[in-house]
């Protein structure tokens, strides 16, 4: 008894002074609507388990890993060959890597198709795109870290796209690989930017957007909310986050079979004067879009195909960026259109990606 | 005996289930992160080298090797007879340096002094020099640690 | 029941989604295997790759008694969580933590 007056005291102590209960009420408060698409809420507390297990496991390769021209090939394969348990922790930091950017497209694909970030939602849309940037260029950067031919390859091929920006293309490319070409300098700088540059703008961006998250609520589908009836909610805290816990050790449980079982091999180390190896490919999350690359014709209407594709690329970013503000009457024609697009965008993503894998 | 009353409720004996569940998973999970943290740094049980080195030394010097990620010392004695050392400080893990005309170790970080034996014999340093058993045998000159066969 | 259907079809989508690109990286795995034993015979050029796998019997009986464990560990707090489900659900119904408010 005395020892649970203790424990009342000390917390009571903590709380005067940080104010947990202030949280706790919060979230208790928070209500999570349940509907048929309540599914889709979960997606984005994956994200963030895997997220989580991104940041440890790159703390403790980071410990071992060492970013020159001389030694990163060595040293992955010291953490593989020599390190206790090595090799398992390289393997979640590839594996939940691939399934973080998964549900990051789950995640965006289910927003899009219910209209989530209908007003006044459009900013925590825009954060959530600058997130996808953010962490589909963690992919593209750590993939040369191991720096084996195939990642040198699909990195020389991934920096030199911008350069067919008129303009600033050139210099783009030039920042990016420190130089020319891709070096020595370029897979120093990539590792300053996987982990130092780009944690810093997630630790903001995540921020930014968990807090307009929590500030408006959840959203409701508009086939949800045009119903009008009452629709069922549940309490954040607890209710909620004990649905979440269940899909968390599911994921977990998951992510370290496949890791466990399927580790992903090292190549010898890349060699910058060797012709490229055959069946180059980057990640599977850049398929699409080396794909698209793949089959353009060199040249269309007078210009460059290369030019062509990446102006494209960059009008449907924009278009995606402001998708907020171009649907802006939901319900209508224009707003059905819009989601029929987001359905086009899966297909044809899923057939480039099998095409490139033919 | 049979408890009037139960002294948990069933909500914390699930509480106190789930915990407990969850901590050994937990714990089970940080098992690999700590081997992997703390890799086996392990002692080279021993070095070969060629005696042809060492076989010109002068009396009352030494000669460095390397003795794992340790600096060693081979040190020729007076009388013509080897000594190995590990050349690394008993205080606070610094290298130390052989000043022959004092016949004396030497350690720069606090000044430390052990003698030609390696018996610590001035500053901080607690306990002599680690000797390493050596061996010449033939073209080699094989250096063990103590306990080894 | 409509939309129980619903429920799981879009459950097994997500499953399904989820898969694909294990069978991505699994296709992808097999071809790297291939690919090296076609070179083996070739050169000793692969003799480098390093293909990790457990280092000993001991490592790999480990391995298995952990992802073994883990799994029991995981099904035990599920099923321990829908009880505490369960049990929330039922005093956010009976509106317990409001009325203490009030
Ligand atoms: S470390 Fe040698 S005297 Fe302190």
């Amino acid at each position: 008894m005395n020892l649970l007056g203790k424990k009342k005291r000390a917390q009571s102590w903590f709380d005067e002074r940080f104010g947990i209960s202030g949280i706790v009420k919060f979230l208790r408060e928070k209500k999570i609507p349940q509907h048929k698409h309540s599914l889709w809420y979960y997606t984005g507390s994956a994200i963030m388990l895997f997220f989580v297990i991104q940041v440890i496991t790159g703390f403790m390769l980071v410990f071992y890993y060492n970013p020159t021209l001389a030694e990163a090939n060595k040293s992955v394969g010291r953490i593989m060959t020599e390190i206790p348990m090595g090799w398992i922790i390289r393997s979640i930091h590839s594996w939940s890597s691939s399934f973080m950017i998964a549900f990051v497209f789950i995640h965006l694909l289910s927003i899009w198709i219910t209209k989530a970030y209908r007003k006044p939602r459009e900013l925590t849309w825009m954060s959530g795109v600058f997130l996808l940037c953010v962490t589909l260029a963690f992919g593209f950067t750590g993939y040369l870290l191991p720096w084996d031919d195939l990642s040198l390859s699909a990195t020389k091929v991934g920096t030199d796209i911008p350069r067919s920006i008129p303009i600033v293309g050139v210099w783009v490319t030039k920042l990016l690989r420190g130089g020319e070409d891709v070096t020595g300098d370029t897979l120093t700088r990539f590792f300053g930017f996987h982990v130092c540059i780009l944690p810093v703008f997630i630790f903001i961006l995540l921020a930014v957007h968990v807090y307009l998250i929590q500030k408006q609520g959840m959203s409701l589908p508009l086939a949800v909310e045009s119903k009008k009836e009452k629709i069922q909610e549940l309490p954040f805290w607890p209710n909620f986050v004990y649905r979440e816990s269940v899909v968390w050790l599911i994921l977990l449980g998951i992510l370290f079979t496949v890791a466990i079982f399927l580790p992903p091999s090292l190549d010898k180390s890349a060699d910058l004067m060797a012709p490229a190896p055959e069946g180059i490919r980057p990640e599977w999350y850049f398929l699409f879009l080396f794909q698209a690359l793949k089959i353009f014709p060199a040249k269309i209407l007078f210009i460059n195909g290369d030019t062509f594709i990446v102006i494209l690329i960059l009008v449907e970013f924009l278009l995606f960026f402001f998708l907020p503000f171009l649907d802006n009457k939901p319900a209508e024609m224009k707003g059905k259109f819009i989601t029929f697009l987001a359905y086009v965008t899966i297909v044809y993503a899923v057939v480039m990606t099998v095409w490139s894998l033919l | 005996m049979k408890l009037k009353y139960s002294l948990f409720t069933r909500r914390q004996f699930l509480n106190g289930l789930f915990g407990g569940w969850l901590g050994a998973l937990m714990v089970s999970f940080l098992y690999p992160v700590i081997k992997f943290v703390f890799p086996p740094t392990r002692e080279p049980d021993q070095v070969i080298l060629p005696f042809l080195d060492f076989k010109d030394m002068k009396p009352n010097s030494v000669k460095v090797f390397s003795w794992g990620s340790k600096p060693g010392f081979v040190k020729k004695n007076k009388n013509g007879s080897y000594w190995a050392f590990v050349a690394v400080c008993t205080h606070l893990d610094c290298n130390v340096t052989y000043i022959p005309e004092q016949r004396k170790f030497f350690c720069a970080c606090h000044d430390g002094w052990y003698d030609e034996n390696g018996t610590n014999i001035g500053g901080p340093p607690p306990r002599p020099l680690r000797r390493l058993i050596l061996i010449i045998e033939g073209e080699d000159l094989i250096i063990k640690r103590e306990g080894v066969k | 029941m409509m939309w129980k259907m619903k429920r799981l079809l879009v459950f097994s989508l997500l499953i399904f989604l989820l898969f694909s690109f294990f069978l991505l990286k699994l296709n992808f795995a097999q071809e790297v295997m291939e690919e090296e034993q076609n070179k083996i015979t070739q050169a000793e050029e692969n003799a480098e790759k390093i293909v990790p796998s457990p280092k000993d019997i001991k490592e790999s009986i480990g391995i298995y008694v952990f992802v073994v464990w883990m799994w029991i560990a995981i099904i035990v707090l599920i099923y321990i969580l829908r009880l505490k489900i369960k049990e929330v659900d039922r005093l956010f119904y009976i509106r317990f933590f409001s009325a203490k408010k009030k």
